[in-house]
C-alpha cells in the first residue's frame, strides 16, 4: 500500500504545526486518500492510475498548505481587517471604498447630514488647534529653544509678580552662575527715528547686552553684532537694524551698514542687521547696546534671557541664582530671582484660555460624533436586511464591520476636509480680530502638526461614529432581521443605546451652555465695572521729547504747556491735558510713605505714579472724592510740593478718603513732604478685570518726564481731532512724531479683547452644541415614532385620543431630556472649576445662568419632541395596520 | 453589495452551508462528506482534500462542528464530525438567509422569463 502519510507530510512541511496536531491531520488525510485509492481500485482502475488520481486530491489549484495555513495558524483564525476574502490588501480596500462611496451616494440626505455635522465639529477644532499650535507647539525660532529661560525678579512684598532685574543683580548673575552657557539682558523702549527728508517716526527700540544674539543662538543677517567694549558706559553709539526696518529703509541693501541713524536726535552707526528670527525683545526694530554700569544701583527694569548648560534643569539653575542672590552683599529680601521657560513667560497667560477652548470644541465634536453614531445606528437598522443576507451567505462579521467602518471613514474624511476648510476660514476671522499688538512672530498657518491633528481627529471621529453601529449591525440577529414583522421594531438594545446617546448629547450641551453662560455673565459683569474715568469721546496720543534737544525739565514742561494751550483752541475740544501714563497704558512704580499712616506690617505696595498737567483728571473724566486738582502754580520748581492720590492709596495708608491736607513722601527722611490736595475715585488702570493699586498723581515739580500722552475730550467724533492736533505738533516741532493714537474707548476694547473673544467663542460653540443636540433628539424621537407607527395605529384604533398619543411620545422623549439635564448640571459643576480663574468672582453655581440654561434646553428638547409627537398623533390607524 | 463580493461570499458561504447541512442530524467523516456532496450534486460540486479539510478545520475552529476519533473493530480509526449547538444555530440562520437569497434571485431571474 502506498505511503499516504509521507505524501501528506511532505506538503505540510513548513507550516510548523505542533506535533500532535500534525499527526492527527496526517492521519485523517491519509485515511481519506486511502479510501479514495480503494474506491478507484474497486472501480477497476490499475494501481498506478488510482494512486496518481488519489495524490491529485492534494494538488488542486489551492495548495493544501496554503489553505491550511489560513485556517490552522492562530493569527489567521478570523482575518480581521484585511484579506479575509482572499485577494490582496489594496484590492480589498479599494473594493470596500467603492462600495462605501456607492452607499454614500445612494443616501444623499443621510450622507449630507453626517458630513455636515462632522464638518461643524471638526471646523471648530481645526481653528482652535491652529491657535494652540501657533502659541504653544510651534518651536521658537532659536537654536535649542528648550534651553532658553526667562530671567526676572519677583517682589511679593511690593505686590508685584515681576519687577524686572536691576543692573547689579544682572551683573552678579552673569558673573557668578555655574549653570548657564550664556545670559543676556535687555530693556524695551522707543525712539523718534528721523530720516534725511525730516519726517520723524516713532519706532520700538531695545537696549541689549552684547551677548543677546549669541544667547538666542542667532547670527547677524549682515554685518556684526555688538562688541563688549560697545556695551560699556561711554561706549560707541552703534545700532543693529531689525530685518523689516532694514527692508523698509534700505530695501535690503548691505550698504546700510556704516550708515548713521538719528534716534531721538542722537547719531548711531549701523554695524549690523538683525536676522528675521530676532523676535526678542518683542517688536523691537532697532537694538542698541545697554551700556549699563554694573556698579551703580539701578531700578529693576531689565528683562533677562539665559541659555541653560546642556543637561542642567530649571530647578538646578534656580538654586544657582538663589545662591548668588543670597551671597550678594547688598541684597535685600524684597526681590528674589525667578525663571521659567521662555515661552511660558510670553504666552503663559493664554494657556488656560486656549486649553479650555480646546476642551469646548472637543465637546462639540463629541456631540457631533454621538449624533452621527445615532444616525448610523438608525441607518444600520434600515440596512439590517442587506447585512443579514450577506451574513447568511457567508460574509464574516469582520468583513461587515470593516465595510461599515470604511463607510464611516469615507464620510468622516469628507467631513474632515470640509471641516478643515471651514476651520481655516474661522481662523482667519479670529486672527483678523486680534489686536495689532499680538506678537507678530506667532504664526497660525498650517503645518505638519496640524495635518497630523486633523487626520487623527477625523480618524477618531470615524471610529467613534462607526464602531458601535458596525458592531451592533454585525451582531444583529439575522433571523430576526429577515422576518418581516420583526423588521419594523427596533431591538430593545438599540433603543437603549439611542436613549443613552440622547441623554449624553443633552448632558454635553448643558455643560457647554452653562460654562459659556458663566463666561458671558462674567464678561457682562466686567463690562459693568466702573472704569473710574469716562472713556467716551476722548482721543489720546503720545509724544516723546528727545533729551538731546529738550535737555532741561523746564524746556520739556514749557513745550507740553504750550502744546496743551494751543490744542485748547481746536474747535469742539472741551478739555485737554496730558499725563505720563493714561489708563490701560502701562505702569511706573514708586514707593511712598504716609505721615501718621496706619501700620503697614511687612507690606510695601508699589504705587503707580503718574506725572500730569493740571486739568488731566478732568479731561479723562475722573471724579474727585475730596479736595481738588493742582494748578499751574504748583508746577513751579520752587512751589510747595503737592499730589493727588487715589482712593486705594488713601484707604491703604490712612483707612479713609477724607485725607486732603495730609502729607506723603518718598521713603527716606531727606525727602520732601508732598501735601495731598485731592483724592480721586480709583480707576481701573490695569483693565476692567485687572488689579487695583494705590496711585499718586503729581505735577512736573515733583517728577519730570520727557514723554507724555495727550488726552483731548470733545463732543464730536474724537478721531476728527487727530489731524488738527498733528498740524499743531508740526508747527511746534516738525521732527516730533505722534504715536499710539487711540481713543480711550479703543483702549478699553483692546484691553478686553481676550476676554471678549473667548467668551463669545465659547458661546458660539455652545450654540452649535445645543443645535446639534436638538437635531439628535429630533432624529431619535422621530425614528422611534416611525418604528412604533403600528403600535400607535392600534392604540388609536382602540380609541386612544391624539392628545394621549402625543403625551406618551413627548413624555418618553422628555424623560431622556430631563435625565440629560440632570447629568449635565452635575457634570458642569465639575467642569466649571476649570473656569474659575476666568469668572471674575462669579460663582460657578450662578443661579441665573444655571436656571436659564436648564429651562432653555428643556424648551429646545420639548420643541424637538413636539414635531414627531404631532406626527404620531396624526397616524391613520387603517394605514398603519395595512402597512403590515 | 457588489457582484464581486456576492460572488466571493457566496462561494465561501455556500460551502459552509453544505457541510453544516450534511452534518445536520448525524455525524459523518470527511471522506463521506466529500462523497455525499459529489453524488448529491450529481457531480456538479466536487471538494478535494485540499479544500475540504481546511474548511472542516475552520468550522471546527469556530466551534460550529466538532470532530472526534471513532474506533471500530477491525478498522483503522476515523475522524467523525458532528454539529455543535452553535453550529445548529448558524445552520438555522443560514438556511433562512439562503432561502431568502434564493427567493430573491428567483424573483428576479424568474421575472425575466415570466
Amino acid at each position: 500500500m502506498p505511503d499516504w502519510a509521507q505524501a501528506v507530510r511532505d506538503r505540510l512541511a513548513g507550516l510548523n504545526l505542533n506535533g500532535a496536531r500534525e499527526a492527527e491531520i496526517v492521519e485523517e488525510l491519509a485515511r481519506h486518500l486511502d479510501d479514495r485509492y480503494r474506491e478507484l481500485l474497486a472501480a477497476g482502475l490499475p494501481e498506478e492510475q488510482a494512486h496518481s488520481l488519489a495524490v491529485e486530491e492534494l494538488e488542486t489549484r489551492d495548495m493544501l498548505a496554503a489553505q491550511l495555513r489560513k485556517t490552522r495558524l492562530p493569527a489567521a483564525r478570523e482575518p480581521m481587517g484585511f484579506g479575509s476574502g482572499g485577494g490582496n490588501i489594496m484590492e480589498s480596500i479599494r473594493h470596500d471604498l467603492k462600495v462605501a462611496l456607492r452607499i454614500i451616494r445612494a443616501k444623499p440626505g443621510f450622507s449630507l447630514a453626517v458630513v455636515f455635522m462632522l464638518a461643524l465639529g471638526i471646523a471648530g477644532n481645526a481653528a482652535i488647534f491652529s491657535i494652540f499650535n501657533g502659541l504653544f507647539l510651534r518651536p521658537l525660532p532659536f537654536a535649542q529653544p528648550e534651553r532658553l529661560v526667562d530671567l526676572d525678579e519677583t517682589a511679593p512684598k511690593w505686590n508685584l509678580k515681576y519687577v524686572g532685574v536691576s543692573n547689579p543683580d544682572a551683573y552678579a548673575w552673569f558673573k557668578g552662575n555655574a549653570t548657564f552657557d550664556g545670559m543676556a539682558f535687555f530693556h524695551g523702549g522707543g525712539a523718534n527715528l528721523s530720516n534725511s527728508s525730516g519726517v520723524a517716526r516713532r519706532i520700538k527700540t531695545a537696549t541689549v547686552t552684547y551677548r543677546l544674539l549669541d544667547v538666542l543662538g542667532l547670527k547677524p543677517a549682515a554685518g556684526r553684532g555688538f562688541l563688549p567694549e560697545e556695551d560699556r558706559p561711554g561706549g560707541a553709539k552703534v545700532a543693529m537694524l531689525g530685518y523689516d526696518l532694514w527692508q523698509r529703509l534700505y530695501y535690503g541693501d548691505r550698504r546700510a551698514i556704516g550708515q548713521v541713524l538719528k534716534l531721538s536726535e542722537e547719531a548711531y552707526t549701523v554695524v549690523g542687521i538683525l536676522p528675521r528670527e530676532a523676535i526678542l525683545p518683542p517688536d523691537a526694530e532697532v537694538w542698541t547696546p545697554l551700556a549699563a554700569d554694573p556698579n551703580k544701583a539701578s531700578p529693576f527694569y531689565l528683562s533677562g534671557v539665559g541659555r541653560l548648560k546642556h543637561g542642567v534643569t530649571l530647578d538646578q539653575a534656580k538654586a544657582d541664582l538663589a545662591r548668588i542672590h543670597r551671597e550678594q552683599a547688598q541684597a535685600k529680601d524684597d526681590t528674589y530671582p525667578v525663571m521659567q521657560p521662555l515661552r511660558d513667560r510670553y504666552l503663559g497667560d493664554f494657556r488656560t484660555v486656549v486649553n479650555i477652548l480646546l476642551g469646548a470644541v472637543g465637546l462639540v465634536l463629541l456631540i457631533a460624533c454621538v449624533n452621527v453614531a445615532g444616525l448610523m445606528l438608525v441607518h444600520g437598522e434600515s440596512r439590517a436586511r442587506e447585512i443579514s443576507i450577506r451574513t447568511a451567505i457567508g460574509a464574516s462579521r469582520a468583513r461587515i464591520v470593516r465595510q461599515l467602518l470604511t463607510e464611516s471613514l469615507a464620510l468622516a474624511f469628507i467631513g474632515g476636509l470640509l471641516g478643515v476648510a471651514a476651520g481655516k476660514v474661522c481662523l482667519h476671522a479670529l486672527v483678523s480680530l486680534m489686536p495689532d499688538d499680538t506678537p507678530h512672530w506667532i504664526r497660525f498657518d498650517l503645518d505638519a502638526r496640524f495635518a497630523l491633528f486633523a487626520i487623527a481627529l477625523t480618524g477618531a471621529a470615524a471610529v467613534l461614529c462607526g464602531l458601535l453601529p458596525a458592531v451592533q449591525a454585525a451582531s444583529a440577529d439575522t433571523r430576526g432581521a429577515l422576518q418581516e414583522v420583526a423588521r419594523s421594531t427596533l431591538t430593545r438594545g438599540k433603543r437603549g443605546v439611542l436613549s443613552v446617546f440622547v441623554i449624553g448629547e443633552i448632558a454635553l450641551a448643558v455643560i457647554l451652555l452653562i460654562s459659556s453662560g458663566l463666561l458671558v455673565q462674567a464678561f457682562r459683569k466686567v463690562l459693568h465695572v466702573d472704569p473710574g474715568f469716562r472713556p467716551d469721546n476722548v482721543i489720546t496720543w503720545s509724544l516723546r521729547l528727545p533729551v538731546a534737544k529738550y535737555a532741561k525739565p523746564e524746556q520739556q514742561l514749557a513745550f507740553f504747556e504750550s502744546l496743551v494751550d494751543r490744542l485748547k483752541s481746536v474747535p469742539a475740544v472741551s478739555s485737554v491735558s496730558a499725563a505720563s501714563i493714561v489708563p490701560l497704558d502701562g505702569h511706573m512704580g514708586y514707593f511712598f510713605e504716609a505721615e501718621n499712616g496706619l501700620p503697614t506690617k511687612d507690606q510695601r505696595p508699589v504705587v503707580l505714579q503718574i506725572t500730569a498737567l493740571p486739568g488731566y483728571l478732568e479731561a479723562m473724566g475722573m471724579t474727585f472724592l475730596a479736595g481738588h486738582d493742582f494748578t499751574r502754580h504748583d508746577e513751579a520748581a520752587d512751589a510747595p510740593q503737592v499730589a493727588v492720590i487715589n482712593e486705594a492709596f488713601a484707604r491703604f495708608f490712612w483707612g479713609s478718603t477724607d485725607v486732603a491736607g495730609r502729607r506723603i513722601r518718598y521713603p527716606g527722611g531727606n525727602n520732601k513732604w508732598m501735601t495731598v490736595v485731592g483724592v480721586i475715585r480709583t480707576t481701573m488702570h490695569y483693565g476692567l478685570d485687572g488689579e487695583i493699586r494705590p496711585s499718586v498723581i503729581v505735577p512736573f515739580s515733583v517728577s519730570t518726564v520727557n514723554g507724555m500722552t495727550i488726552a483731548m475730550r470733545t463732543a464730536i467724533d474724537p478721531h476728527s481731532l487727530a489731524s488738527p492736533a498733528r498740524e499743531i505738533v508740526r508747527q511746534l516741532d516738525p521732527d516730533l512724531p505722534m504715536f499710539d493714537i487711540r481713543t480711550m474707548s479703543e483702549r478699553l476694547e483692546r484691553s478686553l479683547w481676550v476676554r471678549r473673544a473667548y467668551s463669545w467663542l465659547f458661546a458660539a460653540f455652545a450654540a452649535v452644541a445645543i443645535l446639534l443636540a436638538a437635531a439628535g433628539i429630533y432624529g431619535v424621537i422621530s425614528f422611534a415614532v416611525s418604528q412604533r407607527t403600528r403600535e400607535i395605529g392600534i392604540r388609536i384604533a382602540l380609541g386612544a385620543r391624539p392628545a394621549q398619543v402625543m403625551r406618551t411620545v413627548i413624555g418618553s422623549g422628555m424623560l431622556l431630556v430631563l435625565v440629560g439635564l440632570a447629568a449635565g448640571l452635575a457634570a458642569s459643576q465639575l467642569s466649571a472649576r476649570f473656569l474659575e480663574s476666568m469668572l471674575f468672582g462669579l460663582s460657578t453655581r450662578d443661579a441665573v445662568t444655571c436656571i436659564s440654561v436648564l429651562s432653555g434646553v428643556a424648551l429646545v428638547g420639548l420643541a424637538a419632541n413636539f414635531i414627531p409627537a404631532r406626527r404620531a398623533a396624526a397616524v391613520d390607524p387603517m394605514h398603519a395596520l395595512r402597512a403590515e | 453589495m457588489s457582484n464581486q463580493s456576492i460572488d466571493r461570499d457566496l462561494k465561501k458561504g455556500s460551502a459552509e452551508l453544505l457541510i453544516l447541512s450534511l452534518l445536520n442530524g448525524r455525524q459523518r467523516h470527511g471522506y463521506e462528506i466529500g462523497k455525499l456532496i459529489e453524488t448529491r450534486s450529481k457531480g456538479a460540486l466536487v471538494f478535494r482534500v485540499a479544500s475540504l479539510y481546511p474548511l472542516l478545520y475552520k468550522l471546527e475552529d469556530r466551534g460550529w462542528i466538532q470532530g472526534r476519533w471513532v474506533e471500530k473493530p477491525g478498522q483503522r480509526r476515523r475522524r467523525y464530525y458532528r454539529l455543535t449547538a452553535a453550529g445548529r444555530k448558524i445552520l438555522a440562520e443560514r438556511q433562512v438567509g439562503w432561502a431568502a437569497f434564493v427567493e430573491a434571485i428567483r424573483r428576479i431571474t424568474g421575472a425575466e422569463y415570466a
